[in-house]
């Protein structure tokens, strides 16, 4: 059973390799990309020799780790077909073998073996003399197989779920603190680091709990084997080894439910509410109150929201994290500013694509200019509702964390006509760059489809250029205007740029709707072509 | 016979050197429960998508009750309704917000909007499921959905793509006498099936598409020609079988 399951996902890999070019170009930039975390995890825990927090870094790695199999697999749910109990369910399989066999399906491929050998980096950055590498090299190994038993037990469990509608929208939530993480680690981090903001020893001690962790187990062993306590490192590795039989245990008794039992877990709860809001507003209303709930009940709506506030906190935070001396960094908020209203218009700027197949009922309704303008302010209301209080708030808070509460308004003079300008430019942009978005396997947020990537880049572009241009005029009035009392600076500031916004925006949705009224067939066959 | 419903004249449409839709000449009179049907690839969805003004076709005309659907799109829009083939509605919406929000897009009062959606959802069997987001609909609630938006301004002309596709017996049989009540009213459905039996006993009115083409049209009687309209819809296109003999080990109960 193993050798066939093994085979089946060895076949299911190769299959993805012949069917396009942009499979093969995934696949190989995949083997690759496992190949640097393989070699690049190695090198990173080798660097760990010497140092006081060494064994406390080891295990925010193993806990990291174990978090990614954690995830991951949600990710992949549709991916891989080795991991959906109702794809084997069809079959007279045994359970014990079966589970044997997908045990070791999961331990085929590159990434499992790039996680072997990035945590093998032990052996060299924790483990000391022959003992402390031979328990190194176990406790990987017992790391890998939790991590894995762990990855099954929980898709398995959540297999129904995974399924329906509320587990996809799960999914798609959890792209939140993957793309937070994301830019902590690739942003906020390196640059707190380089301007000495975040030294290895600002690790000591943070794997006061995660020690006690399965992970922690792991790396602490290794540190104890090192220092002369063969005893107590096997303690621990007997404790992880209990851990991951018990993790089998419960995820035998998971599959053995999983098979006879209906992968439909979706759950329908009953909404309040008596209708749209906004009805006496006609087809503006409509379509504002149709937005506006979407930017209540959509994960991808709320995501993109998120991301928006983690995209503006980051450009300042990272900032923030390595200078920590007060009035250093003038003008950070603002930059903040400029990109999270940039990336508002960014992230609403293919709205028939992102809106899918259901445009077409709107289209009936889209019938001339004055048609698309109330379609487009419509929902320019629904978004500046959201936009305008989040990077308010967001810019308020970033002042305060750089001891600059003076910039505060500034910056929110500069986010106000930003998300005027943003919205008008992501309307011209949903008009005249209209793309189909598609769901890629892997992946539960929707992207470009295939063939339109240079349309995404060119959505950024519009959108944070379009911004940083539209803005500069704000940003040239609170530069020249630094010598007039704030009393009568900053009320006229902050009103005349919510009013050049609101110009800027109605600007945006009449070229927009002068574009899309020759454009309304072209822009019906995008809808259909998207994914909703 | 007054003028036509429905007027279709030398449509056509291709997709790179792929001719999808060879000019086609079909006219529907009012009143007229119609079907189009034909194999999978025959070019079904295209002429409908060009008919109700979502795909700009390369040549031909489309008349509406004589409203020129690419002179005057929007005039033609305000008398047809459209069920395609792939429904995909506003999945965040509740099935009661969903009509209001097709209703207030035609431009509807809200308050007749809700009271039109809400005499919808009622005969079509989705009451109790109003208030439920369209994401969690069945197939079958998904297509009474659809219907129901597609009926919400009562439009004078029905354009449905596959309509009873993948739709249990209770909830195809809501849609067929739905459907019946709304052509005796005087008004016209066109819709494209693959079941023969459901459009021989619901359309007076058949068309037969094949490779981009019209093959045969007229009354049902007429295009099934005393056999049935299976029978009648093989001989036109062709059987399309392989050779069957190879599964000779099928049913011999042996592995």
């Amino acid at each position: 059973m193993a050798r066939i399951l093994v085979q089946l996902k060895l076949r299911l890999i190769a299959n993805a390799l012949r069917s396009s070019t942009a499979a093969q170009t995934s696949f190989i930039f995949s083997i690759l990309f496992a190949f640097v975390v393989g070699v690049g995890g190695f090198y990173f825990l080798s660097l760990f020799r010497g140092l006081s927090a060494s064994v406390d870094l080891t295990t925010v790695i193993f806990c990291a780790f174990a978090l990614g199999w954690l995830v991951a697999p949600i990710f992949a749910f549709g991916l891989d077909g080795t991991l959906d109990p109702a794809t084997l369910a069809l079959y007279p399989l045994r359970t014990r073998p079966l589970a044997v066999g997908l045990l070791a399906a999961s331990a085929a491929g590159a990434w499992p073996a790039a996680n072997v050998l990035a945590l093998l980096g032990t052996t060299v950055g924790l483990a000391h003399g022959p003992l402390g590498v031979l328990f190194a090299v176990i406790a990987v190994v017992l790391q890998v197989l939790f991590c894995i038993t762990l990855a099954r037990l929980v898709t398995t469990s959540m297999a129904g779920l995974l399924h329906s509608r509320r587990g996809k929208d799960l999914a798609v939530f959890l792209f939140i603190p993957i793309f937070a993480l994301i830019e902590l680690l690739g942003q906020v981090i390196p640059n707190a680091a380089a301007h000495g903001g975040i030294t290895a020893a600002s690790f000591a001690g943070v794997d006061a709990w995660m020690r006690w962790l399965p992970p922690g187990l792991a790396a602490h062993a290794i540190q104890d084997a090192s220092d002369g306590h063969p005893g107590t490192a096997l303690a621990r590795l007997a404790l992880l080894a209990v851990v991951i039989i018990v993790l089998g245990w419960l995820w035998v008794r998971a599959l053995n439910r999983a098979l006879v039992t209906a992968d439909t877990a979706t759950g329908s709860s009953r909404l309040h509410g008596a209708g749209l809001p906004l009805a006496r507003y006609g087809l503006r209303g409509a379509v504002a109150a149709r937005f506006w709930i979407y930017q209540r009940r959509d994960p991808t709506s709320l995501v993109y929201w998120a991301m928006t506030a983690v995209i503006t906190a980051v450009v300042s935070a990272s900032t923030l994290l390595g200078d920590t001396g007060p009035h250093r960094h003038p003008g950070v908020v603002i930059g903040s500013a400029v990109v999270g209203a940039g990336f508002v218009g960014y992230f609403h700027a293919n709205s028939i694509g992102l809106t899918g197949p259901s445009f077409v009922t709107e289209a009936a309704a889209l019938t001339d200019r004055r048609s698309f303008r109330a379609y487009f302010s419509g929902q320019n209301i629904a978004f500046y509702v959201i936009a305008a209080p989040l990077l308010t708030a967001i810019c308020i808070g970033l002042a305060f964390g750089v001891k600059d509460p003076a910039e505060a308004v500034s910056a929110v003079a500069v986010a106000l006509a930003g998300v005027g300008a943003a919205l008008g430019m992501s309307n011209i942009l949903s008009a005249g760059l209209a793309y189909p978005m598609a769901k890629r396997t892997g992946s539960p947020m929707r992207q470009a489809a295939q063939g339109y990537g240079s349309y995404t880049f060119g959505g950024i572009l519009g959108s944070v250029g379009g911004v940083a241009v539209l803005v500069t005029p704000v940003i040239l009035a609170v530069a020249f205007t630094g010598s007039v009392p704030t009393a009568v600076l900053d009320p006229l500031l902050i009103v005349c740029s919510i009013a050049y916004g609101i110009a800027l925006t109605f600007a945006g949705v009449r070229i927009a709707a002068a574009i899309a009224q020759n454009r309304l067939p072209e822009l019906c066959q995008v809808a259909i072509q998207s994914t909703a | 016979m007054g003028d036509p419903a429905i007027a279709v004249l030398g449509l056509r449409k291709s997709f790179g050197a792929k001719e999808a839709v060879a000019g086609i000449d079909l006219e529907i009179a009012a009143g007229s429960l119609a079907g189009l049907v034909g194999p999978n690839g025959a070019g079904k969805t295209t002429s409908l998508s060009m008919m109700t003004g979502l795909l700009r076709p390369d040549a031909g005309k489309v008349l509406i009750n004589g409203v020129d659907v690419w002179a005057d799109p929007p005039a033609a829009k305000a008398i047809i309704g459209v069920v395609p083939a792939d429904v995909r509605l506003f999945e965040r919406l509740s099935g009661a917000e969903l009509l209001e929000y097709a209703g207030r897009l035609r431009s509807m009062p809200a308050a007749e909007a809700r009271e039109r959606a809400a005499q919808l959802l009622d005969v079509l069997d989705l009451a109790e499921d109003a208030k439920r987001l369209v994401a969690d609909y069945s197939t079958g609630m998904r297509k009474k959905a659809a219907l129901g938006c597609a009926l919400i301004h009562n439009p004078s002309v029905l354009f449905l793509d596959e309509p009873l596709e993948g739709v249990d017996p209770v909830s195809a049989d809501v849609i067929r006498r739905l459907l019946t009540r709304y052509a005796h009213s005087g008004s016209t459905v066109l819709f494209s099936s693959h079941v023969m039996e459901l459009v021989e006993q619901v359309c007076d009115h058949v068309s037969i598409i094949d490779k981009g083409k019209i093959v045969a049209t007229g009354t049902t009687d007429e295009v099934r020609g005393g056999k049935t309209l299976q029978q009648a819809f093989i001989e036109m296109v062709g059987p399309r079988a392989g050779d069957e003999e190879v599964l000779s080990w099928l049913g011999s109960s042996s592995s």
